[in-house]
């Protein structure tokens, strides 16, 4: 299947630049890792959603921004209806050295670098949840390869911490990061996100910053920015609580693979080996074998500096 | 799968790319997204693999390297080219 058949009835007439009709003139700042980012095209109704959405985030529209967004209108006839049904979405993207283009419900969008990251998103949706969720769907993809760029990583993990440090807890789906979350926020720590994390460097270790892109789990946008990261866990569960050395050559792929979006982009896979081997070489890595016992949190605060 | 002998030459494939990290390599298949880990003589094949070296090159590339087994060394390439070949890692180069 080519780019977009999915999802456009038209993937052939996918905008080449980033242009159209925007929704309208109002415009927001988010302080987000990696940003500001400034969403501007949008109608009244659509950064009211955006505000409910990443409450605590948004800042004045004259804020200086680092990143460039803008909203245009589509046509609902331009989207495939799709019955989603037991179905896992997963956003159509096509790379380039200079753009990514991405194709999903009722969205289409672009990245351009020219050279500094821009930022284009055309919809159907006008207003409400659906059309944040977009926004939001789209908004992850961006601030993936934003951080990037910075020299940082978005990584679908868990993040815990009990107000000083921080610990990535990495796996694939079902490997227990919402889990094991629940574990360490019953022992009285607080948990990030369990579903999306970044990670940016910093003099000294390496900072675990919240997303407000929190899973089942995760506090509420706006609070505690960022704490240094101690350690990378690649989670396995199981009827103990265990503890083992990682070689940084196994965290670094636990934590490639744990890269969203970015690790499936061809240019730039070096860029992403490069900014990951460098955490994998700052922060100590183990595996974590844990049980639904509780002695993981005890484990992880054990873990020596 | 090709036949495997010790003038078969061998080169990575263009869309993988690799980290040599404290002896081991992480290895990204970008065409899968596929992540590998592979121990010190793994990273050494994958380092051997140049499109310009054959297979019996490499083992004695190896064998100067390692003190192994010199008929334990040559099956263990072998097949390990086989995986990586099946693996999508490398592709034969024509004669």
């Amino acid at each position: 299947m080519s780019f977009g058949d999915g999802f456009l009835r038209f993937p052939d007439l996918f905008p080449g630049r980033r242009g159209g009709e925007p929704w309208g003139e109002r415009s927001l700042v988010l302080d987000v890792a990696g940003g500001p980012y400034r969403v501007a095209g949008l109608a009244a109704a659509q950064e009211e959603a955006v505000r409910r959405k990443f409450d605590g985030l948004c800042r004045a529209a004259g804020t200086a921004a680092a990143v460039a967004i803008q909203v245009f209108r589509a046509p609902a006839a331009d989207f495939l209806e799709r019955d989603v049904r037991g179905w896992e979405y997963m956003l159509d993207m096509e790379h380039s050295r200079s753009s990514v283009l991405l194709a999903g419900m009722r969205l289409m969008a672009r990245l351009d670098w020219a050279p500094g990251l821009t930022g284009g998103l055309w919809t159907c949706e006008a207003a409400g949840e659906e059309w944040a969720s977009i926004f939001e769907n789209y908004f992850r993809v961006l601030a993936a390869y934003r951080l990037l760029g910075a020299g940082g990583a978005v990584l679908h993990s868990a993040g815990v911490s009990d107000g000083t440090s921080a610990w990535l807890l990495l796996g694939p789906s079902g490997a227990g990061k919402s889990t094991s979350s629940r574990l360490c926020l019953e022992r009285g720590a607080s948990v990030l996100s369990d579903d999306l994390n970044a990670v940016l460097p910093a003099a000294g270790a390496p900072r675990l910053v919240r997303l407000p892109f929190a899973g089942d789990l995760g506090g509420p946008p706006g609070g505690p920015p960022s704490y240094p990261l101690k350690a990378v866990l690649r989670l396995v569960k199981g009827t103990e609580d265990r503890l083992r050395p990682i070689s940084p050559a196994a965290a670094l792929a636990g934590l490639v693979a744990a890269a969203p979006f970015v690790n499936h982009d061809p240019w730039r896979h070096e860029a992403l080996l490069g900014t990951l081997e460098r955490l994998a070489r700052s922060v100590p890595a183990y595996e974590l074998v844990f049980s639904l016992g509780g002695g993981l949190w005890d484990i992880l605060r054990a873990i020596p500096a | 799968m090709s036949s495997i002998t010790l003038s078969t030459v061998f080169r990575r494939r263009s869309d993988v790319r690799y980290r040599r990290i404290e002896g081991e390599a992480v290895v990204l298949r970008q065409s899968a997204a596929e992540v590998l880990v592979l121990n010190e003589v793994g990273a050494s094949v994958l380092d051997l693999a140049d499109g310009e070296r054959s297979v019996g090159e490499w083992i004695e590339a190896l064998r100067s390297e390692y003190d192994a087994d010199p008929e334990t060394l040559t099956h263990d390439v072998l097949t390990f080219a086989g995986e990586l070949e099946e693996a999508g890692m490398l592709e034969v180069v024509a004669p």
